[in-house]
Order: structure tokens, then sequence, then C-alpha cells
């Protein structure tokens, strides 16, 4: 690796909505640099915006990679849970970094606030789900907070324009990838995940209900607690609030996140989008401040959690 | 029983039979290289087995290449044709085809999915692929030094509705789609394609000739296809009841693929250029007929259940194909058989 | 006339949000058994919000689906047993295979209204596993005629046998009734049908005109025990087509039979349309919050009437029961910030 304050470098796969956003998003980062735009399709939408700003672009899919393999430290893939499939192999061979945004279930789950530095030194790591970005992290607070963690369930709002047809066709595949990630976290064995599309005009915001019945739930602890987790995401997804605080209702344990968006290239009202997205930043930038410290011996800075201008 | 010969025998022997000693004609194909869009799936891969066997037992030599972004998947859906030296995938969007390989002198276009429920999910795209797509293929065509023929697949549906009492529809009806709702995403797009292969005939003098098909029934063909004789094969095969949804009295026809991948290769040798061509077969079928016939065909014949929901309209989808006939172009596969070929080769496929 | 119709009895499932989705075995087994007697075609069981939906969102079932479908099962000797299958809450994974496997007939795939191709998938599934499927397009208040159409439309091409259009606001005026149905009936090549709820009392009335407008499948529930103000009176449903002239297939005295028994073991109580359900229908929100509205209100000490209308500006849909803890919160914020 060359000079102490290169940035890192990364490659985006994946031309959509999700890989137009994180191009945006690397580009207000002071750590990332983009040095290849990957898609299928030089005339698409994402990969002209792409060349207008100036961005390398390919149209080789992954073979672009392949073919040159130094042109990045990291790969975002943003394409399909089945192109990554295959993706996945290819990378691992070449010994790159992947931030997975598919819902492959294939590379070790990470949610940053919860388990960021755990997944710095893992070659394949995956971004779970919208509601698994939103949910886990409170889901997490209550199972180390509250005794008896006997249930967890989430639901999310999002608005009808935010999800296009590949989420839609993979709905079961979002519950399915939610309740695992919260059992995983948390290590309770019941979960379950609810995804409601609302089409109200003008868009509704993405929100997050986490409710569980636990037998010791301990408001006095689990409210700061869930404040400073709350903090923590904010550092890295800046629309991320608390629109209901934990309370007891019906003996049910309830709380309440809304999501707006930084509206980088998708609609704020798209927080389901954004929040993968920032988190998925955020893990890069992890690996870039890792590079910082390997190659200059500078002094790191070790309480910066996000670095999101 | 046709069940404990490989199901790809078959369908080699199927289109050698459709050839019939009609062989001939395709000639002129020999040693060209052709280039099917759409490559891999229903129609490519038929076009992909009546070439094999033109190359295997009438050495005609053709290079194939087949474009599609899902080119990965036909090793598994079609190994017995997968790496074959005069068979080539191309992994690409159709709409960014970019330049064809300079001997390229025919060209299929066969992209876009005929499946409703792709339209309905995905409209833009639907009309991305097929109007985009369109596009892409004739502008690689017009810079081709050496192109023969183009053929543009289009669709039967691009008539609209077809009346009551037109028994068929020939190409010089003067129907349409409707065109402002979901359900005309499909064939109006395809329409539009039709106009854009006009303006480059017109603007660059391709040879471009059109074969719009109908309906189809046979092996390649899913079985969770949203239209009728799919469903009716499915229920029928699993054992039962086989349910008529709307009206029973609804007209479709129904070719076998080896016959329809011989039309379709014998219209790009010997269509007339800027002509369209329907391609499926004349003979009309009501859905009652066509549940009977199904289930006739098995020892204990599974119950047809046809829900009595009042006023349904029946329509009717029947194509005449006398243009196609003056090509020398006949059926050699009736419904009957079509439907016996069918049930036997998704039974050896799924084991039952 | 002499038209045939096809009747849906969804006390089972729609009557599940009456009591807090506590129906118990004897009652499934009791109740299924006296709606099979009286030859009612479809008989829908589950949770009030389908199959898969038990949850603290919207109310843990007593029992798990799967055993609820096997109590009925056992009961049903030539009615055909239905679920209601939400994408976003049952996946074909975890939920439709289960249900499958204990031999439900008739698979009923809904999503809000303007959201059908959610149910793409589901309805595949379900045709390929030779079910009988329909679509249903729920809170169908909440979009024009034409949107209705098109999302129709989907369903029809994903395989959907009929396309069912919820009043699940019990919303619906009769002229409501008349504008969308027929365009339904016109635009489909499939059937239509029309599921009412009695908020405004006009359940059975517009029933009717949906027939009268060409609907073929309509739902009706045994005391009219269903969500908020209850769905349409199954038995007076049956009387009053009957009269009508259509044909429904169902015995009248049976069906009355079921309706005495029911109200007797099934029903805690006959469903009314309290001040709060005629709110809950004119602000357009789901029936089955009526009872979390009450008891969040309650809670909060705001009135929910007020909290009714609040939601129904914010258009939510069904399925989003947590809005009602945020707006009831706001509510008492605000009220307590008057009172300071």
């Amino acid at each position: 690796m060359t000079s102490p304050d290169r940035r890192l470098r990364v490659a985006i796969l994946g031309s959509g909505n999700i890989g137009s956003d994180l191009l945006s998003k690397v580009m207000t980062s002071d750590l990332l640099e983009c040095t290849l735009f990957i898609g299928r399709n030089l005339t698409s939408k994402g990969m002209v915006r792409a060349v207008s700003m100036g961005i390398p672009v390919s149209d080789k899919s992954i073979e672009a990679l392949v073919a040159d393999p130094d042109i990045c430290d990291l790969v975002f893939d943003a394409t399909s849970a089945l192109s990554h499939t295959r993706h996945a192999a290819i990378l691992k061979e070449m010994g790159r970094s992947v931030i997975d945004l598919t819902p492959s279930n294939l590379g070790r789950m990470c949610v940053p606030a919860v388990n960021l530095d755990d997944c710095l030194t893992e070659q394949n790591v995956n971004m779970v789900t919208c509601g698994g970005q939103g949910s886990i992290p409170l889901a997490k607070v209550i199972s180390e907070v509250c005794g008896g963690v006997r249930y967890i369930e989430t639901i999310s709002q999002i608005a009808s324009r935010s999800a296009g047809p590949a989420t839609r066709v993979n709905i079961d595949e979002y519950i399915g990838t939610t309740e695992r990630g919260i059992r995983e976290f948390t290590g309770c064995p019941r979960t379950k995940a609810i995804l409601n599309l609302n089409p109200a005009h003008p868009p509704v915001n993405m929100q997050v209900t986490v409710l569980a019945l636990v037998d010791e739930p301990d408001l006095d602890r689990l409210v700061p607690a869930i404040d400073d987790m709350v903090e923590r995401i904010q550092a890295y997804v800046p629309g991320y609030r608390v629109i209901v605080p934990p309370i007891l209702e019906n003996g049910r344990l309830a709380m309440m996140v809304g999501v707006r968006g930084r509206g980088d290239y998708l609609p704020a009202y798209a927080g389901n989008l954004d929040i993968i997205n920032c988190a998925a930043i955020a893990v890069a930038e992890g690996h870039a401040r890792l590079l910082g410290e390997r190659s200059a011996s500078a002094p790191s800075d070790p309480g910066a959690e996000g670095g999101i201008a | 029983m046709p069940e404990h010969q490989p199901a790809a025998a078959n369908v080699r022997a199927d289109c050698l039979a459709a050839l019939g000693s009609d062989a001939g004609r395709f000639a002129p194909l020999a040693g060209q290289r052709i280039l099917v869009t759409g490559g891999t799936g229903f129609v490519g891969t038929w076009l992909a087995w009546l070439v094999s066997v033109l190359n295997d037992d009438f050495g005609l030599g053709i290079e194939l290449q087949l474009l599609s972004p899902h080119a990965r998947e036909f090793a598994e859906r079609v190994p017995e044709l997968a790496g074959r030296p005069d068979i080539e995938t191309i992994e690409r969007d159709v709409r960014d085809l970019g330049v064809l390989a300079s001997d390229v002198g025919y060209v299929i276009h066969a992209a876009g999915s005929p499946d409703s429920r792709v339209h309905a999910s995905d409209p833009l795209r639907t009309l991305s692929i097929i109007a985009d797509g369109a596009r892409a293929v004739l502008e690689a065509v017009s810079e081709q030094p050496d192109i023969r023929s183009v053929l543009m697949v289009s669709s039967g549906l691009v008539y609209g509705n077809q009346p009551l009492d037109l028994e068929r529809i020939s190409e010089s009806h003067r129907g349409g789609p409707e065109w402002n709702t979901i359900a005309a995403v499909y064939a109006e797009s395809k329409r539009y394609a039709e106009t854009v292969s006009a303006a480059y005939v017109s603007q660059y003098k391709l040879p471009v000739v059109t074969a719009r098909p109908f309906a189809f029934i046979g092996p390649y063909q899913l079985l969770d296809k949203p239209w009728a004789v799919n469903n009716f094969l499915r229920d029928a095969i699993h054992g039962g009841p086989v349910r008529i949804l709307g009206s029973a009295d609804t007209v479709r026809s129904y070719m076998y693929p080896s016959d329809m991948a011989v039309w379709l290769l014998a219209i790009l040798t010997d269509g007339v250029p800027g002509t369209a061509y329907n391609v499926g077969s004349p003979d009309g079928v009501t859905l009652r007929q066509l549940a009977d016939a199904i289930v006739s065909r098995f020892e204990t014949p599974p119950d047809i259940v046809c829900r009595p929901v009042g006023d349904q309209k029946p329509s009717r989808f029947v194509p005449d194909v006398a243009r196609a006939q003056g090509l020398g172009l006949e059926l050699t596969v009736g419904l009957d058989e079509a439907l016996a070929r069918s049930i036997s080769w998704h039974a050896a496929r799924t084991g039952a | 006339m002499n038209k045939k119709l096809l009747i849906t009895d969804v006390s089972l499932r729609d009557g599940s949000h009456a009591v807090a989705h506590r129906i118990d075995r004897e009652q499934l087994a009791a109740h299924a058994a006296a709606v099979d007697a009286a030859g009612v075609p479809i008989v829908e069981v589950g949770h009030g919000n389908g199959l898969g939906a038990s949850s603290l969102q919207l109310g843990e079932s007593l029992l798990e689906d799967v055993e609820m479908l096997r109590i009925v099962r056992e009961q049903l000797k030539t009615s055909r047993m239905s679920i209601h299958v939400i994408p976003g809450f049952a996946t074909i994974e975890r939920d439709l295979h289960q249900a499958i496997e204990v031999g439900v007939d008739v698979i009923r795939v809904a999503s809000h209204c303007t959201e059908a191709d959610i149910t793409e998938r589901h309805i595949t599934f379900a045709r390929e596993q030779g079910k009988e499927v329909y679509g249903v397009l729920m809170m169908s208040h909440m979009a024009s005629r034409e949107v209705l159409l098109e999302e129709a439309l989907k369903m029809q091409a994903y395989g959907a046998e009929g396309v069912v259009l919820m009043d699940s606001a019990g919303a619906y005026m009769p002229d409501d009734v008349r504008e969308k149905v027929p365009h339904l009936v016109q635009g489909l090549s499939i059937p239509v049908g029309f599921h009412a709820h009695n908020n405004l009392c006009l359940a059975i009335g517009n029933s009717l005109i949906a027939a009268e407008c060409g609907a073929y499948i309509l739902d009706g529930a045994i005391r009219g025990f269903g969500a908020g103000a209850g769905n349409a009176q199954l038995e007076a449903l049956v009387a009053v087509l009957e009269r009508s002239g259509y044909q429904t297939g169902i015995d009248l005295y049976g069906v009355l039979d079921a309706g005495d028994l029911a109200e007797k073991s099934l029903l805690a109580v006959v469903p009314t349309t309290s001040s709060t359900s005629i709110v809950s229908g004119l602000s357009g929100v789901f029936s089955g919050f009526l009872k979390p509205v009450n008891r969040i209100s309650a809670e909060y000490g705001v009135d929910p009437r007020d909290v009714f209308f609040e939601l129904g500006r914010r258009g939510v849909v069904a399925g989003q029961e947590d809005l009602i803890l945020e707006v009831a919160q706001a509510l008492s914020k605000e009220k307590g910030g008057e009172n300071a």
C-alpha cells in the first residue's frame, strides 16, 4: 500500500438505485474514493450519471474486476442475491473484501453500531436488510439490558415508492433474513419480522417498531441505553431518531424509530435504502481507517464513529 | 414408452422429424454465423437444437451465438448443447448489444419475456427491453458489412383482441392492442418495435422480416407460465383436478416447438424482407376440448372443473398462416401429438 | 335471473379480530361443522390478518395457524377450506407450505389495494400447488376504480381466479360499490368479489348492490362476526340474495341454525355498529384497529375518535397497528401541553 494519506479505493458493482446512492455517499466521504462503477448497460441511468460525474465505469460486470484486480481495495455488491452468489466465489479467490447489500445471506452479518470491529477482518460482510439495520441495534440493547427476553418482533413501514420490483418480489427473503439477523445478534430464539408498504402521498418516512416479550423489563436502564445506541447509529445514519421511546404497553415492551434518508441520490423518504447504504459506507470507512493505521504509524482516531461529512 | 428415453434424445428426434425432407432449404445458412438474442429462452433453445441437428446430420457448419443476460444458466437447462464448439453463449443485455462480430450474417431477435406476470410486475423494464432492445439490434445490424437477413420476433398480440366472428387472424388484419393500461405494455411495445423495424428498413434498406408468434406447447416451456395449456398440463400431471378459468368456450391454438423452430429459421432464410409472418397453429380448440384432450391422455383421467362464473366472455386467438404456407411451411405435429410429447417430456423431467 | 354466486364464510378469520384472536378449539370445530352442514361453499380460517400474522403487533392467536386449520379440516365434508395470506406477514417457506400440507383448498392472497405486485410470488406458488387462488385488494376505498382495475389486472396476470375488493374499513357508500365493482367486472376476464364491513350499517345493502353490479364472490360472517362493526351478516346475506333471485347453494335453515349456535358458543358479543366503529368507517381506517385503538386510547386518556381521525389522516393501511401508539402518545402530549 502506497501513500499513507490515500483514500480507500472502492468499486461499486451494480448501477441501479442502490449503487448510484452508494456512489453519492462515497463522493462525500473523506476516506473513500470510487475507482470503478460497474454495471451491465452503459446507457442505463446510473451509468450515464456516473460518467457525467467523471467516475471510471465498466459494463463488464464482475469480469471488470477479474481483469484488473488491483483497481480497488474493496467492493460493494449492489446487484442481486443470485449474482452475488457468483461474485462472492470470484472475490474470495481474488482475496478482495466485499460488502454485500443483496439478501444473499452469504457473508458475516454486519450492523455497524453493534459489530463493526468484528467485521473488518471478514472478507465478505452482509448488510442484512433495511429493517435489520433499523431494528437489530435496538433488539441488541433489549437483550443486554432486560432479563428473560422470550420473543422479539419488528415491524417496518416503508413508502411504496421506495420499494422497487426487486424488493417486492423478494419480500419473503426480506422477512427471513431480518428474522435470522435478530436471532443471531440477540440470541433470542423466537423472532418475527413484518413489512408494511404504505402508499400515502406525500411518501411516508421509514419507521421501525420493535416489540418484545421480556420477563424483566428494566425501563430505567433501558431508556438511557437505547438513547446511547441511537446516538451511535446517528453517527453514520444521520436521519435515525426515536419516535416512541421504550414503554410497556399491554404486556409488551415497545419502541419506535423513524429513518429519514440523507437524500443523496434517492429521495429523503427512502430511509430504508439510505440506512443500509449508510451502514455499508460505515463499514468501508472502518476499512479505510484500518488502512490508514497500517500504512502510516500516524495516530488513529479511535473515537470517530462516522466520518461522514 | 418415450419415458424411458432421455428427454434430450426426443427433442433431437423432434427437430429431425420437423425438418422432414426439407432440410435443403437451409443450404444458404451453410458456414454462416447466426446471432440469436434472447438466445437461451424457449425460442432460442429450440433454435439451438435445430441448428445442432442441421450441423450434425446435414453438415451445414452453422456457427450459432446465443445472447442473453442469463447465458450462464444455459449449461444447467440444456447441458446437452452447452459446450458444443458450434454454439457460443454471450452473457449480455440486448440493450447493450454494441457491435456484432463482423462475420454475423443472420440475426434473430427473440429477446423479451412473454410472461404476463413479469409485464405486470415490472412494466418499465418490459418496455425498455422490447423497445430499446429492438433499437439496439437494428442499430448494430445497420453497421454490419454483410448482413443477409434479420428476423424480428414480434407477437400475435399486436393485433389486439381477435374479433370473435373472425376465425383466423391474418397478417393484414388491422386491429390493435389497448394502449393505456398495464395489460397493454407487452403488446404495445411489440407493436412499437415493429414500427422501429419499419423505420430502419426504410432508412438503411435492411433485410428485415418479422414473425408474429401465437401459442406453443412442448418441451422447455415451463408449466408455471400463466397460460391455459401450461396450467392444464401441470394440474393433470399433479393428478388434477384440471381447472378451467374464465370461459370454457375460449379458443386457442397450439404449435409444437420443433415446427416453430423450423418455421422461424425458414422465415429468416426465405421470408420476403419487409413482410410479417404469423407463426402458430391454425387449428383452433376450445379450452374445454383442450382440457378433455389432456385428461384423456392419462390412465386415470383427472377431473375437469369448470366454475360457473356467469357471463364470462370467451376470447379467440388463432392465426391464419397462409402466408407462411406460401413459403412451403407446414405443421408436422398435431395437437394430440404435441400434448403427448409435452406430457412425456415433463414426466421424464420430474421423474414422475 | 337465477344467477349463481360464490359465498365465503369469513367468521373464523375476520371474526378473530372481534375476540382479540382468541377463538378456541371447540368454537372452531362447532362453527365449521355447522356451516359445512349448511352447504357454505368456502370457509375461511385463521388469524384476522391471515396466515403468519399472529404477532404482538396484531395480537397473538390462541392457537397456531396449523392447529386451527387442522381442526376445521376435520369438520369439513363438502365445504372448501380457505386461508387469507398477506405477503409481508406470511411467507411461502414458513407458512404456506404448512397450510398446504394440512389440506387447505383455497388461498386468497391479499395486499393493500395499491400494492398488488407483492402478491406475484405467493399467487404463483399457490397455483403451482394446484390450489384455488384468489387475489384480494384490501382497503379498497382508498383507491380510485382505475387504480383498482390496474392492480386487479396484475393479480389476474399472476394467475388469480378472481379478485375480491375488500371494504376493510366499512367506508363504502352504495355509490362507491356502483362505481367500482362494475368497472372491475368490465375490465377483468375473471370473477369479481366484494367483502363488506358494517361500520356504516351498509354491509348487506352494499353486498346486494355488488351482486347486482356483477360481483360473483361475496363474503359474509355469522351474525356479522368480524372486525370492527362486523361483516355482512351471513344468514341475512343468504336470505336477501335468495329473495332477490340469486343462488347461493346454501341451506337457509342450516345457516340460521349456525347463527343461533354461534350466538351461544362463538360470539362473546354480537358485533354492533358502535360509535367508534362509525368513526372508524368515516375515517377509513382498517376495521381491525377497533380493539387496539380503544385499549390504547384508554391507556393514554385520549378520545378514540380523535385517534381514528388522525390515523385516517395519515393514510395508515392494514397491519400498521404500531402507529396507534405513536398517534395516541402524540395526542396525549398535545393534551398535556394544553393543560400545563
